[in-house]
């Protein structure tokens, strides 16, 4: 869940301070929660459509792994990133989230 | 009833509204949207809702990622007794200032509990404790 963030405004534990900085990257388990823009929700919903899409192709072929490619996609499958085993050897693992 | 094994459990809460209660306190009410391995949250159409005393108010959030870390407890509302609930609701000014009134409260009691400790020789870490859990 680490995340990179550009344009970033830094604030003090009180709030009474800021520091505006060019890109920030933030680790994962230090991450209470995320607050998002609206328009956001709508952008998922077309993704989801284009990937099953994909997917039923893929599967007319015979060919690829059964393990979706990100979007909401079969509880277990990795979803987002998708990609195959070991693509993300450190999820799960407790480190490096 | 037969229930998915771990966290699959929350698919059947999908798109359901839900009430959310964070490790630090805050209570967060939307639908549930998307969900992970680690339950990790997808809330939508979000409001945090404060509680003093018998009193809320509602403040309209947005959508939430949530890491599944910070979550307590989550349940599903009941919609048709939403609103037959013994609590008032109140405007967000007036939450806001019940919610620093007690938030002051309790601090000048930690205080007190922390100076009745030390006068008996014993010194708390003063490493500021915001989880309730």
């Amino acid at each position: 869940m680490n995340i990179n963030l550009r344009e970033v405004i830094c604030t003090s534990r009180d709030g009474d301070r800021f520091w505006r900085m060019p890109e920030c990257y933030i680790r994962g388990s230090t991450i209470k929660y995320l607050r998002i823009p609206d328009e956001v929700i709508d952008m998922v919903k077309e993704e989801v459509l284009q990937k099953s899409k994909g997917r039923g192709e893929m599967r007319g072929r015979g060919g690829g792994p059964q393990r979706g490619r990100g979007g909401r996609g079969a509880f277990g499958s990795r979803g987002g990133r998708g990609g195959g085993r070991g693509g993300h050897p450190r999820q799960g693992k407790g480190r490096g989230d | 009833m037969n229930y998915l094994p771990g966290t699959a459990s929350l698919i059947e809460e999908i798109d359901k509204k839900l009430l959310v209660v964070l490790r630090d306190g805050r209570t967060l009410i939307g639908f549930l949207r998307s969900i992970d391995q680690f339950a990790n949250l997808v809330l939508h159409k979000t409001i945090e809702r404060i509680h003093v005393g018998q009193k809320y108010g509602d403040m309209p959030r947005g959508i939430f990622v949530v890491r599944g870390e910070n979550v307590v407890l989550l349940g599903e509302i009941d919609l048709d007794n939403e609103n037959s609930q013994p609590l008032e609701q109140v405007s967000i000014d007036e939450i806001l200032e019940l919610q620093h009134e007690e938030q002051q409260q309790k601090q000048e009691e930690d205080e007190r509990k922390k100076k009745a400790l030390s006068d008996r020789g014993i010194f708390l870490h003063s490493d500021v404790q915001d989880d309730y859990f």
